[in-house]
């Protein structure tokens, strides 16, 4: 079986600070864990500053792949910016960060600030 | 069109029944997405960038105005307004939610559509020309031969599980519209010298990462000897194919690494063992399908329609439209219209569920229920009396469907790229739109006149860039998106590969290089030559050179900037 999703990030160089992205099993919509399970909102992501927490959040990313909450969970690099949000260095997570650049209607842009 | 019968029928709710107990012991926790994805492949349904998407097959691009509002009804029930026509004539949903599918595909299966056969590594959906039964230049209504197939392949025990997917396009015309020398396997109704009607059959096309153009390994196969040959090529293809390595796994890479002379005759030996009558479809099974395919009852009329002469006359834009958009029918006094789904600035393919319901009436009140979908994410009404023209053209107007660009510089085949497709690596409708709005003026795109701009946003080329008169190719550079092009590519029976310019450029240098590319064609152009007939010509070298020093002025203006 072909693979139909190019999971992971495509950041080269340095990965931290990280957030963790998955997609929610029911609603196929991109989710961010958080100290408490997993958000929407790209604002409310929890950041991974040192190696320790990043590996301890892909853990719980793992588990939480296994219980069925989510699929294809990575940490994806971020920069942050002057107000302290995770913005994700590559073009790519920051479309899931945002939704459809297209569609400003549409995604998470419809729904939540923007990260400031 | 073709109707269910009992079997299809039971075969489809079956179906959907078997998914829905999939999708609830996914639910339940009881299958595991590693478990569950090569299920919901099976279905058409995939996992995007922020949401499932649902892949819907329309069999040959055929579809009627019932299906039409019933896919109104679930883009707005169960998705966001509205639906995207692909390159393969299907159409998808970007916003399912995995609870909802089930019930889609219910409803789907209450007006004679599916997911089967839209992904995974099976026979796919045929394709066909959006012109079947109604073009002049055809030998044989192509879409009796791809029904015969959907028929032979749905479920075929031999094939569910090929080294790789397979996609089969038929045209029966002299012009080909539906792309046959880059399919897996391709096939041309024709005629012998005897006059009897059988098929060229070209095996080994396709695009991708590899694109290679198709060879022909029967010049002439005799029409009821089809499925047993067929069969021949995917046994051999299924046994010989490669599973190792996924990127070489399609048919066309072993047809390459095998050799044309040596592959025809592996096909020929494996068709020389098979019992051809108990695999060939009986010849009143083959009557059955076709009588579902024959023409509706048209009207005798006079070729040439007075109210359509007057109404152009006074009515610029309606003129404008019949002149860009309407294609010859073979019945007097009718033509067929094609809808390009590309008003200047909008997503290639999109169609809202208003949109949707406006032409699902437009369609069953002028055109005998029936419409197309072409491979250039457009529709086509197939058969319009002429004196009803002024008001399909009013009705397509209120509906924002009467964009009088079909064939022409803005009429771009672009796929969902980056923001949707998983696999993307760039954005692709975004460069569609830019570039749309730089063509705007009509004057100017009638001016350029035919021009096939093709867009991908990886190197798989769903945007089937290789064989774009102008092809657009997205990749990543350096953490950033960026652009190849190539000129000379052609999906029809001149079937070419386009060639690239030179280095990749920069999302916001597109349109202008575009420019720099059209610039080139006219300057070189000679008499009445289309832009592709001005590249064959030429070659590809004058467009490099004016390439070249596109990117060395732009390189000047940065320098300047800074």
């Amino acid at each position: 079986m072909a693979k139909d999703h190019r999971a992971g990030s495509k950041v080269r160089g340095e990965k931290l600070p990280a957030i963790l992205m998955a997609s929610h099993l029911l609603e196929g919509d991109t989710v961010f864990k958080t100290d408490a399970g997993w958000t929407r909102d790209p604002s409310a992501a929890k950041i991974a500053h040192d190696a320790e927490t990043a590996a301890a959040m892909e853990a719980e990313g793992k588990a939480a792949a296994a219980a069925n909450l989510v699929i294809d969970p990575y940490l994806v690099p971020v920069d942050l910016t002057d107000g302290g949000l995770p913005v994700a260095k590559h073009f790519r997570d920051v479309m899931r960060q945002k939704g459809p650049s297209i569609h400003p209607d549409m995604g998470k842009q419809a729904e939540f600030p923007p990260l400031r | 069109m073709y109707r269910y019968d009992e079997f299809d029928e039971r075969f489809v709710r079956e179906r959907v029944a078997q998914f829905r107990g999939q999708v609830e012991r996914r639910l339940d926790g009881s299958l595991s997405e590693d478990e569950f994805k090569p299920l919901r492949l099976k279905n058409g349904l995939y996992l995007q960038l922020h949401a499932y998407m649902l892949r819907i097959a329309v069999p040959y691009g055929t579809l009627n105005s019932a299906q039409l509002r019933m896919l109104a009804h679930i883009a707005e029930t169960y998705d966001k307004g509205y639906g995207h026509f692909t390159t393969r004539q299907n159409l998808q949903f970007n916003w399912p939610k995995l609870k909802d599918v089930p019930t889609i595909l219910e409803l789907l299966a209450d007006v004679e559509m599916h997911c089967i056969q839209t992904s995974g590594n099976c026979i796919r959906n045929v394709t066909s020309d959006q012109f079947a039964g109604v073009a002049r230049d055809e030998v044989e209504d192509p879409r009796p031969t791809a029904e015969l197939i959907r028929q032979w392949s749905s479920l075929h025990p031999e094939f569910v599980w090929l080294p790789r997917k397979f996609k089969i396009a038929v045209t029966g015309a002299e012009h080909d519209r539906a792309a046959i020398m880059v399919h897996d396997i391709g096939l041309k109704l024709k005629r012998n010298d005897q006059g009897a009607v059988g098929y060229e059959v070209i095996v080994g096309g396709g695009l991708g990462r590899t694109p290679m153009i198709g060879k022909v390994v029967r010049e002439f196969l005799p029409k009821d000897e089809l499925l047993a040959y067929l069969e021949a090529v995917m046994r051999v293809y299924n046994s010989e194919g490669r599973r190792d390595n996924k990127f070489k796994a399609r048919v066309k890479i072993l047809v390459h690494e095998t050799g044309e002379e040596e592959f025809r005759a592996r096909v020929e030996e494996e068709y020389a063992k098979l019992d051809g009558p108990t695999i060939n479809a009986p010849e009143e099974e083959v009557e059955r399908i076709a009588a579902y395919f024959a023409a509706p009852t048209y009207e005798a009329l006079p070729d040439v329609s007075q109210v359509l002469d007057q109404a152009r006359a006074i009515d610029p834009e309606l003129d404008r439209f019949v002149e860009q958009n309407s294609f010859e029918h073979k019945q007097p006094g009718y033509i067929a219209l094609t809808i390009a789904l590309k008003e200047i600035g909008a997503v290639p393919g999109d169609m809202s569920a208003d949109q949707m319901r406006a032409f699902a009436d437009i369609a069953e009140k002028y055109s005998f229920d029936e419409f197309r979908v072409t491979h250039s994410q457009n529709l086509v009404l197939p058969h319009v009396k002429k004196d009803d023209l002024p008001a399909v053209h009013a009705a397509l107007k209120a509906a924002g469907l009467a964009s009088a660009n079909a064939g022409l510089i803005t009429d771009i085949i672009a796929c969902p790229g980056l923001d949707y497709c998983a696999l993307a690596t760039a954005k692709s409708i975004p460069i569609a739109q830019a570039i749309a709005k730089t063509f705007a003026d009509q004057e100017r795109q009638k001016a350029i006149g035919e021009l096939p701009i093709k867009i991908s946003g990886c190197i798989n080329a769903c945007g089937h860039h290789h064989v774009g008169a102008i092809g657009i190719l997205g990749l990543e550079k350096g953490g950033r998106e960026n652009y190849q092009i190539t000129v000379g590519g052609d999906a029809t029976e001149h079937a070419a590969l386009g060639e690239r310019l030179g280095p990749g450029i920069d999302a916001e240098d597109v349109p202008a290089a575009i420019e720099a590319i059209v610039e080139t064609y006219l300057a070189e152009k000679q008499g009445s030559e289309s832009f592709i007939e001005t590249v064959r010509r030429t070659g590809p070298e004058p467009f490099k050179t004016g390439f070249t020093a596109f990117i060395e002025s732009r390189a000047v203006e940065s320098e300047a900037a800074e």
